[in-house]
């Protein structure tokens, strides 16, 4: 017995041994960016005093993390910021990174402690900047960039350091202020497999009815013809569609021309516009074009994989399986990169609806609805050593790296160590596989984006009834009556929560009557 | 004719076991596959053991010129297509270290954030059981031993608690402690799950504790034992059995609580293992999420051994304290 | 941990003073919550934003809701099933091992179907959502295997599947807790019952089903209702596994409480979703009490 009860303690003080050794504290060698300084004198660095230290989210270009697994650990942003430590000794800047979850987010914000660079989607926060939660940019970017040398872009205004000036300019907030700084851009592709179409002699399609064909096909010639999950259509299908079918309407409907955002999103229709369209009848039952959004999504649907939300569809297309694959220019990092890709692949931008598909397309070209990817803001954290954006030095120093890190030769660098997206900086060439997304991203920016004019709750109802509707449990009417409702309180919240005056848009809407008169497909109590 | 019923019962007993353990060998085996494995195929062993076993052998015959390794072209790749490989020669010790990589590459990944998370979950257990227990078994005794006015009332008070749900309290406990600005912290764990977790304990240990003879008590007090001595030297001792259903209870508890760590500790550096786990492996690719299986599946395993070791050491004292009558109701 | 007791007429003082950081605790994070829970009801409340009262608008509207009945029909299905196959399967189970001579393979069984436990409940419904239910997990792929590959489907995304695919996460059901419980509960059974039952000619299952159940009942009520009280408000799981999808089809009300509070910050809303389901409980553990106090008084025994 004792033998056993040794034993027995034994086993459990090794075990307990093992633990204590797995789960001690690492040292701060952890860090990933091998020194490129060959000074020496590198003891000096841990001397120095740290007066500002800061928080940044970086997002995919957080170092130390392997993109999709393929590859080397980033370290670009790294040595970004060393050099920048080296420039500015008082200040410190840490990388973290954080959930992306909304509620974190409120909650982080609210109580002040999110980090002081953000990345989030510009358009999740302008739900909040009436809180004072982000620091409106716009001053310093009608300033030069110091770190721009004389004569080049952004040397007398920040602005012009952009490259994708429109799409930039677009990402202002309602209220006109700009609170993010969009360091790159993303586009969406379909991806094809050059093989499988050598094979059955298939073309890309120029328009969209070539396209259903082309899907026809290759469901006949048993492969999945494309792959596409839940959120890519109610996403991007959703809005994709929507310009492709109202457009034309923009002469007739557009109320509000942004002074600030217009030029450059031409014809953009914000909460407000939709909400006092809704009101004329537009996206209810009666919106025949509305209707036919849902329609030719569901026939595009039925040529794709079963299960919308299934989270192996990128097995598919890699085993060959699967002939296309819609999803974003990350994906260029996989499939140009990973040595399980063994045949050819292309990727084309999803081709325009004609009017012999829909009576109420025309047939012009799609438009963006990718844009910005990567976009910092400045949170009210950065003023904490102050509290006022006049007189606060850490302020300054995120904006300055902000800058340092949107000059060309930085962001090429950060950018380009990851094959996902198309950096934002003049003088700056997007990696080699990407250069087709570069020519999408000339196109015209989307009319509207569903996703992001109304709140959780829209989006939540619209996620359901979209799946049960594209999978068949229910009808297009039962799916349009859900629609209707969901947007209409959708609107009225929005228009309690921003108190929305609807006069002035009266008073244009009378005005815009006689470029209505002929279009056709308009709901009743739209002439 | 015993016998062939004693072969039913096993053949039926087994057949629940394999259905009920099933998941999890599958969960261990692909945990040591690589990610490239399991987009080929979901069944089958880890590549990289075979390969292991296989350069053994070679070593060891002599035939070291056969292992080869299929790498990666360093350098750029045409637009168009996937990465170039090539199969390359590689040194015995070499090639077992890549090898071994491939295998471990999901602990790895997983362990990096595990560990912290890891961390704080026992630190959050440790004094949460540590609180429980004492709280809890002093309540009881109060309750139990001592007369006073208001004594029952008191006692179904603190009972009640049991009846609210946390569905009710959630929305209200969070905004609370929003307000006390606890979020994103220890105690916003540990000060609920105390709160909570002696309610059963007091429960527990009164039971225990009115089942004591009150010859016990009369006995040590004859012998001059003043009210701490009673309770320090002559309950707790007796409880022993109590006290490790109680902690057991409350570390199980705490280790699987992931609704209000999730809701109230979003900052990772206070995740907890349950919380963690949840968002471990969904690395944030460009504007997507990919899961990473290999690192997913390590991350299931790594987050179940403490409570393994928990279990081969604490089984014995739990149904032994079950056994001891803590869940006559 | 030494607390010095006062004698005489301070001694009530000092039984409360021990008290105290108990009752602080509870009332803080119990009873503060469980009031504010009420009151809150009647306003609408959104975070960051002004509250408004509004009577019993909230209730309105989540009785016009059009996830209130489904909800609460999920929740009914959910809750019974997970009575049902958690009282039975693990009785069975326990009454096997009960049934075997050695003592050393009744240990062993115990420890198998208690290991279960070690893994974490999230992370057991994660595995039973990406590596079970997925489109290229477990159950898919074996019936590709077995060529049945037309089956294979989204279980719990099929609207027709959803709901039952939920409820038999954690199949074949024989939770270990459970197995112990009814096993200690067996082994309480005096040798003498047994003896009498065999003189009266009861074997095998009538045995079962006449004597031994009875005489569990008690933890047999026990886990009734602490599976009633915990399946009713839970929502973890389905949260973690298909947040409600498809469409509303596997919702219930304690997730709709959650999205309401946490994502569309509804919380006076949540609120009084969180009431209706305390008073749902508290009438079904009435209601248990009850039936199962007559169910004992008729069997005698209690």
């Amino acid at each position: 017995m004792t033998a056993k009860r040794i034993f027995k303690n034994l086993t459990l003080l090794v075990i307990l041994a093992i633990m204590v050794w797995a789960l001690w504290p690492e040292r701060e060698k952890e860090a990933t960016a091998p020194q490129t300084g060959t000074e020496p004198g590198s003891q000096a660095e841990s001397v120095r005093e740290v007066k500002y230290e800061i928080r940044m989210v970086p997002g995919p270009y957080m170092p130390g993390t392997v993109p999709m697994n393929i590859g080397d650990p980033l370290e670009a942003l790294q040595r970004v910021a060393d050099e920048f430590e080296r420039l500015y000794p008082d200040t410190k800047i840490e990388f973290v990174n954080v959930p992306s979850l909304r509620e974190w987010l409120v909650t982080q914000l609210s109580s002040g402690k999110a980090p002081d660079i953000l990345s989030v989607n510009v358009e999740d926060a302008w739900q909040d900047v009436h809180k004072g939660w982000y620091v409106p940019l716009d001053e310093f970017l009608e300033k030069p960039n110091p770190f721009v040398e004389d004569g080049d872009p952004g040397s007398e205004q920040w602005w012009d350091i952009f490259k994708y000036q429109a799409i930039t300019r677009g990402k202002a907030a309602p209220d006109g202020k700009m609170y993010c700084i969009v360091l790159d851009m993303v586009e969406t592709g379909i991806f094809y497999n050059k093989d499988i179409f050598r094979k059955l002699s298939l073309e890309v399609p120029t328009d969209w009815e070539e396209f259903v064909d082309l899907m026809k096909q290759l469901g006949e010639a048993d492969y999945v013809p494309i792959l596409l999950s839940l959120t890519r259509m109610y996403d991007w299908g959703l809005d994709l569609i929507f310009d492709q079918l109202y457009y034309s309407l923009l002469p007739g409907i557009d109320l509000k021309k942004d002074p600030i955002r217009e030029e450059y999103m031409q014809g953009y229709l914000d909460w407000d516009e939709l909400s006092f369209l809704f009101g004329k009848g537009f996206f209810t039952r009666d919106d025949m074009r509305f209707r036919e959004i849902w329609r030719i999504l569901k026939e595009w649907r039925d040529y794709a994989n079963k299960n919308l939300q299934s989270e192996v569809l990128t097995k598919l297309f890699v085993t060959q399986k699967a002939a296309m694959y819609w999803d974003g220019s990350w994906m260029v990092q996989k499939f140009s990169k990973s040595p399980d890709i063994d045949f050819e692949w292309g990727v084309f931008y999803p081709p325009p609806i004609p009017s012999s598909y829909s009576e109420f397309a025309d047939g012009h070209d799609m438009c963006v609805i990718g844009g910005a990817a990567a976009q910092y803001e400045i949170t009210s954290s950065a003023i904490r050593d102050t509290g006022d954006i006049a007189t606060s030095e850490r302020l300054r120093r995120c904006v300055a790296f902000l800058q340092f890190l949107t000059k060309p030769r930085n962001a090429e660098l950060v950018v380009n160590e990851v094959s996902y997206f198309l950096p934002n900086v003049k003088g700056t060439s997007p990696v080699e596989a990407l250069l087709p997304f570069d020519e999408m991203l000339k196109r015209r920016y989307t009319t509207t984006k569903w996703v992001y004019t109304f709140d959780n709750r829209f989006l939540d109802v619209l996620r359901r009834m979209l799946m049960l509707y594209l999978d068949g449990s229910i009808t297009i009417d039962e799916h349009l009556e859900w629609m209707e409702k969901n947007v209409a309180s959708a609107t009225s919240t929005v228009a309690r929560r921003k108190e929305l005056q609807l006069t002035d848009f009266e008073k244009r809407w009378k005005e815009l009557e006689p470029y209505r008169k002929d279009m056709k497909g308009l709901p009743d109590g739209a002439r | 004719m015993v016998r062939k019923r004693t072969i039913a019962i096993h053949a039926i007993l087994m057949v629940f076991v394999v259905w009920t353990l099933i998941p999890f060998l599958f969960v261990i085996n692909n945990s040591f596959r690589t990610t490239s494995e399991l987009e080929r195929s979901f069944f089958g062993l880890p590549k990289s053991l075979g390969r292991m076993a296989t350069f053994t052998l070679y070593e060891l015959t002599g035939k070291s010129d056969k292992i080869v390794i299929r790498t990666e072209v360093e350098g750029d790749n045409d637009w168009g297509s996937g990465g170039q490989t090539e199969m390359k020669t590689l040194e015995y010790g070499d090639s077992m270290r890549l090898l071994w990589q491939d295998l471990t590459s999901g602990y790895r990944l997983s362990w990096k954030d595990l560990r912290p998370y890891t961390l704080n979950t026992f630190f959050v257990c440790f004094i949460t059981v540590c609180g429980v227990i004492c709280l809890g078994s002093i309540s009881a005794y109060i309750f139990s031993r001592y007369k006073f006015p208001g004594r029952s009332f008191l006692f179904v008070c603190v009972l009640s608690v049991m009846m609210i749900p946390q569905v009710l309290t959630l929305v209200p406990s969070f905004l609370l402690v929003k307000k006390m600005n606890l979020l994103n912290s220890y105690w916003v764990l540990i000060l609920p799950y105390v709160a909570g977790g002696q309610i059963f304990a007091i429960f527990l240990f009164k039971s225990f504790f009115d089942g004591l003879p009150q010859d016990l008590f009369d006995a040590a007090k004859i012998d001059g034992a003043g009210h701490f001595r009673l309770y320090w030297n002559v309950v707790l001792p007796l409880s022993k059995p109590i006290i490790s259903v109680v902690a057991i209870l409350n570390v199980l508890g705490t280790w699987n609580n992931f609704l209000w760590p999730f809701v109230t500790n979003t900052d990772p550096k206070y995740h907890v293992v349950a919380s963690g786990v949840y968002v471990i492996g969904k690395v944030l690719e460009g504007t997507d999420t990919v899961t990473n299986l290999p690192a997913m599946y390590a991350a299931y395993v790594l987050s179940s051994i403490p409570l393994l070791i928990l279990f081969v050491y604490a089984t014995k004292p739990f149904i032994q304290g079950v056994s001891a009558g803590a869940f006559k109701a | 941990m030494g607390r010095a007791k006062l004698f005489g007429a301070g001694r009530y003082i000092s039984c409360y003073l021990l008290l105290l950081p108990t009752y602080v605790l509870v009332s803080v994070f119990s009873f503060v919550p469980f009031i504010w829970a009420f009151s809150k009801s009647f306003y609408r409340y959104e975070v960051g934003g002004e509250s408004e009262f509004i009577g019993f608008a909230n209730y309105l509207e989540y009785f016009s809701d059009p996830t209130f009945g489904p909800s609460f029909y999920h929740m009914g299905f959910l809750t019974a099933f997970a009575v049902v196959v958690g009282i039975v399967v693990p009785l069975i189970v326990a009454k096997l091992i009960f049934s075997l001579r050695s003592e050393k393979l009744k240990h062993i069984y115990r420890l198998l179907f208690l290991a279960p436990i070690v893994v974490p409940r999230v992370a057991v419904l994660m595995i039973w959502r990406f590596m079970i239910y997925d489109d290229g997990g477990m159950i898919n792929e074996f019936l590709r295997v077995l060529r049945l590959g037309e089956m294979a489907t989204g279980w719990l995304f099929n609207p027709t599947t959803a709901l039952w695919a939920v409820a038999f996460i954690g199949f074949p059901f024989a939770s270990g807790i459970h197995i112990l419980i009814f096993y200690a509960g067996l082994c309480n059974i005096p040798e003498s019952v047994h003896e009498a039952a065999l003189l009266d000619g009861a074997t095998g299952a009538r045995k079962f089903l006449t004597v031994d159940v009875p005489l569990v009942l008690s933890q047999i009520k026990l886990l009734v209702i602490l599976t009633i009280i915990s399946w009713v408000q839970g929502f973890e799981w389905i949260l973690i596994v298909t947040q409600g999808f498809p469409g509303y089809k596997t919702m219930v009300p304690g997730l709709w409480m959650y999205y309401n509070a946490f994502s569309f910050q509804r919380m006076g809303y949540a609120c009084s979703i969180g009431v209706i389901l305390f008073l749902v409980i508290l009438v079904l553990t009435v209601l248990n009490l009850r039936y199962f106090k007559s169910a004992e008084s008729v069997q005698g025994v209690g």
